[in-house]
């Protein structure tokens, strides 16, 4: 072996949300659809402590240039938001022409709870994020989840959400194939209606 | 109140597991076995090591779980039936485990040993035998470090063990790696009969890729022990000619080093680079995004170091960059290797500054320090990232938390009133640790897995105030033991609380050996906590629900605290349900769900005693009427904020 090429080919998606939200779980199955249809990938995950109801971020890495796990502050072309707070958390990983997928469902932290602290405004949120990336796409995924039977399918309503984009290089098919094949057959109904929900949602506003 | 609390023990262990890990998890362990050369599968680099395990032809495994390392456990937990001649344990600890396979492979089959940083600590004694006394066949201790400290109360790098202890380390960068440097590692432990220290990262632990599945290697169903105690019985006229023989096994060692394609060059320029581990990726992904030409030296077995190969490359250049996490390891060997061989060279790494010795690195922290040696700009511009982060609103913080319907969250809250906030709560390893958070704030002082008791012993003895220490039921097992018996031999005047949630749940719901299910999935006999502390000689040893009554459990701690002072000897109270998670997972599978609870909007003044003394995350105050209220999607049904609120206003719905 000799010679390391010049290849920045990759595709960064950051995911970004609270523990128990099934981030860990969308970034495997993404990564898995990304897998069958013949692309590199690459996923960072944090287990543990981090589980337990705190702020979880997930790296999901698409292309021959992907080696490493971690997406830099600066270079995420996807920000996929579980929670307001938890988007605006990482929103610095991404591009200046990134596109920003949010859930709008808010999931309050204890401390605001305890008075200890304040949740910012919406409008706060919105402006924020704009700093830092040309587009955001809003969608309440709490509710299309209900919706569709489970708030626990919130993060394959993510899944269809994030195939919309046109941004990650995964059909639709493959995309609900490995929605199906991920989960026991109880849960496969309720999740390939959550992916439905998600993807209609987000086409129309990429769309719009 | 509480539904559901005979939880069938075994079933809610091998159900927890499945069901607390993506819910995938089941597919995948099927996956894992299939004996399907070729076949590409997205692999965490943990089930790329439990795939390993079957490739390698490994005979038995033996750990307890440690996060970054857990999910390996996890994996062979759920293939380990299914295996023909295979054994798999969640051992005690990790001493326990070192040891049992340890003398798996002095018998003569493979084995291994798997274990978080500070686990290797636990299993120090045995580790620097072991090199001594050697193998008869293959061994792999895989450790795995956690830079950053995602899960760890330290970033002790491990490589060191290796190098003190004169065992061949083996460090893989990625999922890829870690499954085909695992099957290296057991061929170059045979060779030298010697374990093989496999050092893992969190990010390497942790990451994900395509892995390609290999053969499956069969396994002996037994071997005979061949006694030969003048070698593996190393008292001092034995272990003095075992340890010229470890240093020339050494010897040996470093000439695989130097020929292993493990330690290859990739690449060439003026610019050299030494990497190890994950920061290999960074440096690939730094110089082809910055179209810097460099050659770089990868190791990935870093003890020995390949001197020859080193002592060339260092001459062929004049910078060497050296990359890599946490310690200068490889840094100081570069500079000795320098010094030896009389080599002018620029080496350059964290003693000049150049690289960090804390936390993890990322491509950005390669790509500032390329950009800085050759005086370029970096392909971004961070600073002004910085400040446009800067410049966000403040953020509420969302710290990991005691879960809704975490039992704990009701023992704490009843130790806390029982003990007005003013007793030392000594805490120890596991969810619980997390009570160090307000408004429970439970944890006053904590070393590693089993200290609660001990630390408690020592602050009894020189400061009379009131002790309370708390311990997982897990890490009861693992280490509570040893200073339990001590403080009962010695009388120390501490209340030890035992947190017995049926299952090791920080690191993802391992059985320990109060469930009563062992890593082969089979049933036994659990080993009761309340009789192991009267055999202990504990006097005073009692066991409540923590959901029963909080006033009660509140009456309880105050009593064993009376107790204490009148008699001058420890006491234990074990406070026994079952991880919320657990539970939870247990009415998915049955569809059976108590009825929720709700807030009475009529019925609540807005007084905020649940919120702010209870602070359960399934709680939050509507904004107009400063009322609290229940988020039914994340509530675990547990009923303890009933007997927080003053006004009954808390309450369950009708069936």
């Amino acid at each position: 072996m000799s010679g390391i090429g010049r290849n920045t080919s990759v595709l960064n998606i950051v995911i970004s949300g609270v523990g128990g939200q099934g981030v860990l779980t969308l970034a495997e199955v993404l990564s898995r659809a990304a897998l069958r249809s013949g692309h590199n990938v690459r996923v960072g995950e944090i287990h543990g402590m981090a589980q337990r109801g705190g702020h979880v971020v997930c790296t999901v890495r698409i292309g021959s240039g992907a080696y490493g796990p971690i997406v830099d502050p600066g270079s995420g072309h996807l920000l996929v938001g579980f929670e307001p707070v938890e988007t605006l958390r990482e929103v610095h990983l991404i591009r200046h022409d990134g596109l920003i997928v949010m859930n709008t469902h808010i999931q309050y932290p204890v401390a605001v709870s305890m008075g200890e602290a304040e949740y910012p405004d919406m409008s706060v949120v919105n402006e924020s994020l704009h700093r830092f990336a040309g587009r955001v796409i809003e969608l309440d995924a709490m509710d299309l989840a209900e919706t569709a039977g489970s708030p626990r399918s919130m993060n394959m309503v993510m899944m269809g959400a994030v195939i919309a984009t046109g941004f990650v290089p995964v059909s639709r098919e493959i995309a609900l194939e490995v929605v199906a094949s991920s989960f026991p057959g109880r849960f496969r109904e309720i999740n390939t209606r959550a992916f439905e929900a998600g993807f209609s949602a987000i086409s129309a506003a990429m769309r719009g | 109140m509480v539904y559901n609390r005979k939880l069938d023990t075994c079933d809610a262990y091998s159900r927890g597991l499945s069901s607390q890990l993506g819910g995938s998890i089941l597919v995948k362990a099927k996956e894992l076995l299939e004996d399907a050369v070729g076949k590409k599968v997205l692999l965490l680099a943990n089930e790329a090591i439990a795939r390993g395990v079957l490739e390698a032809g490994v005979r038995l495994v033996a750990l307890y779980p440690g996060t970054p390392s857990s999910e390996i456990g996890n994996a062979l937990y759920q293939m380990a039936p299914h295996i023909p001649n295979f054994y798999f344990e969640f051992s005690a600890n990790e001493k326990v485990a070192l040891e049992v396979a340890g003398a798996a492979a002095v018998a003569g089959v493979r084995s291994m040993m798997v274990c978080k940083g500070p686990g290797l600590n636990v299993a120090a004694d045995p580790f620097f035998s072991l090199a001594y006394v050697g193998v008869r066949a293959g061994m792999v201790i895989v450790v795995a470090d956690d830079p950053s400290m995602w899960s760890s109360q330290n970033e002790n790098d491990s490589r060191y063990y290796a190098l003190m202890g004169s065992m061949p380390m083996i460090e893989p960068s990625d999922p890829i790696e870690a499954k085909s440097l695992l099957l290296e590692a057991y061929e170059i432990s045979e060779r030298l009969e010697l374990p093989v220290l496999f050092r893992t990262t969190t990010r390497v632990n942790h990451s994900r890729a395509g892995v390609e599945f290999g053969p499956i290697r069969d396994r002996p169903e037994h071997v005979s022990f061949e006694k030969d105690p003048y070698r593996f019985v190393p008292v001092p006229a034995v272990a003095r000619k075992r340890h010229p023989w470890l240093l020339r096994q050494m010897e040996k060692a470093r000439k695989i080093s130097e020929e292993t394609p493990l330690n290859f060059i990739v690449g060439d320029g003026d610019l050299g680079i030494i990497v190890s581990g994950v920061a290999y990726t960074y440096v690939l992904e730094s110089l082809s995004t910055m179209g810097i030409e460099a050659a770089v030296l990868k190791l990935g077995m870093t003890n020995p170091v390949p001197e020859e190969k080193i002592a060339n490359f260092l001459r062929s250049h004049k910078d060497v960059l050296i990359v890599e996490e946490l310690e200068p390891f490889l840094e100081t060997h570069a500079r000795r290797i320098a010094q030896r061989e009389n080599i002018d060279v620029r080496i350059v790494g964290k003693e000049d500054g150049y690289f960090p010795r804390v936390y993890e690195y990322s491509p950005r922290i390669v790509m500032e320090a390329l950009a800085k040696i050759t005086t370029c700009n970096t392909p971004i511009d961070w600073t002004n990232v910085e400040e446009r982060k800067r410049s966000l609103p403040a953020l509420p913080p969302r710290p990991p938390l005691l879960c809704p319907g975490c039992p704990h969250r009701a023992t704490y809250y009843a130790i806390r009133v029982a003990t007005r906030g003013k007793a030392i709560y000594p805490s120890d390893i596991g969810c619980y640790t997390l009570s160090i958070a307000p408004p429970l704030e439970t944890a006053d002082i904590l070393f590693d897995m089993g200290s609660s008791i001990t630390t408690a012993c020592g602050i009894a003895q020189v400061t009379g105030q009131d002790v309370v220490a708390s311990i997982g039921d897990s890490t009861f097992f693992a280490s509570g033991l040893p200073g339990l018996v001590n403080a009962v031999y010695n009388r120390h005047p501490i209340a030890l609380v035992v947190l017995d949630n049926r299952t090791t749940a920080m690191t993802g719901h391992q059985p320990h050996p109060g469930t009563g299910v062992t890593g082969m999935q089979e049933t036994v006999s659990p080993i009761d906590i309340e009789q192991v502390c009267r055999g202990l000689g504990v006097e005073y040893v009692k066991t409540v629900n923590p959901f029963d009554s909080l006033a009660k459990l509140v009456a309880e701690v105050r009593e064993m605290l009376k107790w204490i002072r009148e008699n001058h000897a420890p006491a234990v109270l074990i406070s026994r349900e079952p991880c919320a998670l657990l539970t939870a997972a247990e009415r998915r599978r049955s569809g059976e769900s108590p009825p929720p609870y709700y807030v009475d909007p009529d019925l609540c003044t807005a007084c905020r005693r649940c919120l702010d003394r209870l602070a359960c995350p399934a709680m939050y105050m509507e904004r107009e009427t400063g009322k609290a209220v229940i988020d039914e999607t994340l509530c675990n049904v547990c009923g303890v904020c009933v007997d927080v609120c003053p006004k009954g206003a808390i309450k369950q719905r009708e069936e």
